[in-house]
């Protein structure tokens, strides 16, 4: 018996071992997911949890719009529209049919993928500015629909009595970390596929891909569609959270804040904008509790951090302090523990 | 050795003999205990200053006269404030009433102004339980959940303003006013712009004014919805003029009705401005060029006898802080409310508090304060009614109601009458 165990234990361990445990980076990962799966056992402080659960929900958030902008490089500055329109069909299933949370989220994300066509169909042809434009003028379209038909959205003070995701703050947080780390990992496997590699390309040379006889459109409807799907959890989650689906869920802030913490932590990396995510929610709800001036400055200060993290790490804080720590090697591009002097699989000499 | 030995001794009796003094200070002490209070708004703004200074002033009054008395017990009022910055983000509102409820511990709250972020800030409360005492949102939905769903809902409660409902109804009364001010002098039949900004408290507003501007004998010159935070006017100003309004009726109640005010006596729009604008409520408006003259709003306060208490808390609110009090300075009453209602009980227990606010008839600076059965303040002749201000000459005077009581018989000392702008 025992012995069956130990060789059920043997591989994960040297798969941690061989494959974790050898990189800083994915070292980090794990403590951090540790971190944060045993953060109620640490408090049971139901302002802590909820600013790690909004964390949490940003992090998807974020990373979702990594996947769309940082990976294929439309540039998005609606990002908000995805999360509004499956906040407000999930509100919606959740008040008039009665839907159970475990419902009307993944209706909802529906909805928020129905919205990336939406947009992504009359975007095909647009490109820089003019495609950001493009989207960011959804969220303002659809604040306009709000508030023209408050019968069906509630207008201004938009829909609430919403029900609880599971009646307890610890089992919010639960639920809402798992689904962060689970769907963060979904989105890194993604964007790590042929399919992220085709993302990536369209950045790059779009002309070239499509020269490679690969069908853009369809990879760029693809990201948007993916896009949504994901914010559309988050947003999902969000109102479920607040109980309250409002209209300042598709304000321009909440679009622009999402590129804040995606370009802090690093673009085009998924685990970048969660990160950024996770820094920097706890970090501006930290300084609007400090007294003052501290607090009225909060903007400020949150301010200067990002502009010196564009100045001297433009690659984002975590895509930089992964190269600090790793050095990829030239010839077989694994990465390794930048103390290493060669390679640790074909052992070809680093520096 | 000698010497240390006779120091210890001495040590010694003075601890004995303070013992019995230490122990009487420590009994003392255990019998003024804290009764903690958050007050919540966007610090930063006008509205969340008034909200700290109402709060602030009254919680020193109380804490002066010995606290609030629960059975032998005396507890001073301790406040914590909190930036709900709910102007900007709901999301921050909502973190700031768990913050206090959770982390500062507080047993009741009071403040909130947008309706969007007090719904989310009073789901956390009821969550919890601690009552809360709104103090600045006037949509009627907030106080509509607690007739819809009572056990969950009994522990909000509005204290000010009144409901936009009858924020409506009183800017139409003043509306009227004015309107027959405009007649006299012109002649003709009023012509009326209807101004407001885009906030779901206005919108009952504007659709009485479509519907019952005509039935006084009036003219609607047409409707103009603006952001709560426009920075500019102008345009709309300039289409009101050439619409040929001579009577501005508005609904105002964030930032933009500052510019308005601003832009309005600046390029001396031939119309009387009269209806809701928070902004002119505040002291701040006679720093701008124009000194804010002739605008005329509704407010919760004015320097006329609406209560005894009006005047000495008017006159104790500007000198302590230099600017006359905002419906925000409701916490003022809103803590004298708590008070009352804590002392009635004789518990802290929410659900007996909420008994006893139910019960509340108090005199207060803004007017006789009860509640009705979805817990919003009362409206009515003899109890809170609000007041219409005019800026004249860089102040504020009170113009409605009509110092001859000809509304409902109701009249304040000290109303001055209605003046038109000279440049109409």
């Amino acid at each position: 018996m025992i012995g069956l165990l130990g060789s059920y234990l043997r591989r994960p361990y040297k798969e941690l071992k061989g494959e974790v445990l050898v990189l800083p980076s994915r070292t980090i990962v794990v403590v951090f997911c540790l971190a944060l799966l045993l953060l109620p056992l640490l408090t049971s402080d139901s302002y802590t949890l909820r600013i790690f659960i909004l964390a949490g929900i940003f992090a998807i958030l974020a990373a979702s719009w990594d996947l769309l902008s940082g990976y294929t490089g439309q540039m998005n500055l609606g990002h908000a529209l995805f999360f509004g329109v499956a906040g407000y069909t999930s509100a919606l299933l959740n008040t008039n049919a009665g839907l159970h949370p475990g419902l009307s989220i993944p209706i909802g994300s529906i909805a928020a993928v129905v919205a990336g066509l939406i947009v992504g169909i009359p975007c095909l042809r647009l490109r820089g500015p003019y495609l950001a434009l493009a989207t960011l003028a959804f969220p303002l379209i659809l604040t306009g629909v709000i508030f023209a038909v408050p019968g069906i959205t509630g207008g201004e003070l938009g829909i609430s009595g919403l029900s609880v995701l599971t009646g307890s703050r610890v089992g919010d947080y639960y639920l809402i970390m798992v689904l962060a780390l689970v769907l963060g990992f979904v989105m890194w496997k993604i964007c790590n596929s042929k399919t992220g590699l085709i993302f990536h390309a369209l950045r790059e040379d779009e002309v070239a891909v499509r020269a490679s006889g690969i069908n853009t459109t369809r990879y760029k409807l693809l990201a948007f569609c993916l896009s949504g799907l994901f914010a559309g959890v988050a947003g999902g989650l969000y109102v479920h959270f607040m109980r309250i689906a409002s209209p300042s869920s598709l304000e321009l802030m909440l679009s622009f804040q999402v590129i804040i913490w995606a370009v802090f932590g690093g673009i085009a990396t998924i685990y970048g904008p969660m990160a950024g995510a996770f820094v920097l929610v706890p970090l501006t709800e930290y300084l609007r509790n400090m007294p003052p001036p501290v607090d009225e400055m909060r903007m400020l200060i949150i301010a200067a951090i990002i502009l010196l993290v564009l100045l001297f790490m433009p690659e984002g804080l975590v895509s930089r302090l992964r190269d600090r720590m790793e050095k990829v090697c030239p010839r077989c591009k694994i990465r390794n523990i930048a103390s290493r002097h060669e390679c640790r699989i074909c052992h070809t000499a680093l520096d | 050795m000698d010497l240390i030995k006779r120091a210890i001794t001495c040590l010694l009796v003075v601890c004995l003999l303070a013992t019995p003094v230490l122990a009487c200070g420590g009994e003392t002490q255990s019998e003024t205990k804290e009764i903690r209070i958050g007050v919540i708004g966007p610090t930063f703004y006008v509205q969340g200053q008034h909200h700290r200074y109402g709060a602030e002033m009254a919680a020193e009054e109380i804490n002066k006269a010995g606290g609030i008395s629960i059975g032998e017990d005396t507890y001073r009022i301790k406040l914590f404030f909190a930036n709900s910055n709910e102007l900007l983000s709901v999301t921050d509102a909502a973190n700031a009433m768990e913050r206090l409820i959770s982390v500062n511990r507080v047993s009741f709250v009071m403040g909130g102004i947008r309706t969007e972020a007090v719904q989310a800030m009073q789901d956390i409360a009821m969550d919890n339980k601690v009552i809360f005492l709104g103090s600045g949102a006037a949509a009627v939905e907030l106080c509509t959940r607690v007739t819809e769903n009572y056990d969950r809902y009994k522990y909000w409660f509005r204290v000010a303003p009144v409901n936009s409902d009858h924020l409506g109804h009183v800017s139409f009364q003043m509306l009227g006013m004015v309107a027959a001010a405009v007649a006299q002098k012109t002649g003709n039949t009023p012509r009326v712009a209807i101004f407001a900004e885009q906030a779901v408290w206005t919108d009952p507003i504007v659709a009485a004014a479509q519907a019952n501007i005509p039935l006084m004998d009036m003219e609607v010159a047409g409707t103009w919805r603006v952001s709560a935070t426009a920075t500019d006017v102008t345009s709309e100003l300039t289409a009101i003029r050439n619409a040929g309004a001579n009577v501005i009726f508005t609904a105002l109640s964030g930032p933009v009705g500052r510019h308005y005010v601003q832009k309005w006596g600046e390029l001396e729009i031939p119309a009387a401005s009269v209806g809701i604008n928070v902004e002119a409520q505040d002291a701040g408006l006679k720093a701008l060029p124009t000194k804010g003259n002739y605008e005329t709003t509704l407010n919760m306060y004015a320097r006329v006898n609406l209560t005894e208490k009006t005047i000495p808390f008017y006159d104790t609110f500007v000198d302590r802080f230099g600017e006359p009090p905002t419906y925000n300075a409701g916490t003022y009453e809103a803590m004298y409310v708590l008070k009352e209602a804590i002392e009635r009980a004789g518990t802290l227990d929410p659900d007996s508090v909420v008994e006893e606010i139910e019960k509340t008839d108090r005199i207060s600076p803004a007017g006789r304060i009860t509640f009705d059965d979805s817990h919003d303040i009362v409206w009515s002749p003899g109890y809170v009614t609000t007041v219409g201000i005019q800026w004249l000459d860089g102040e504020m005077h009170c113009v409605w109601p009509p110092a001859d009581g000809s509304w409902e018989d109701v009249s304040y000392e000290g109303v001055v009458p209605y003046k038109l702008p000279p440049w109409m």
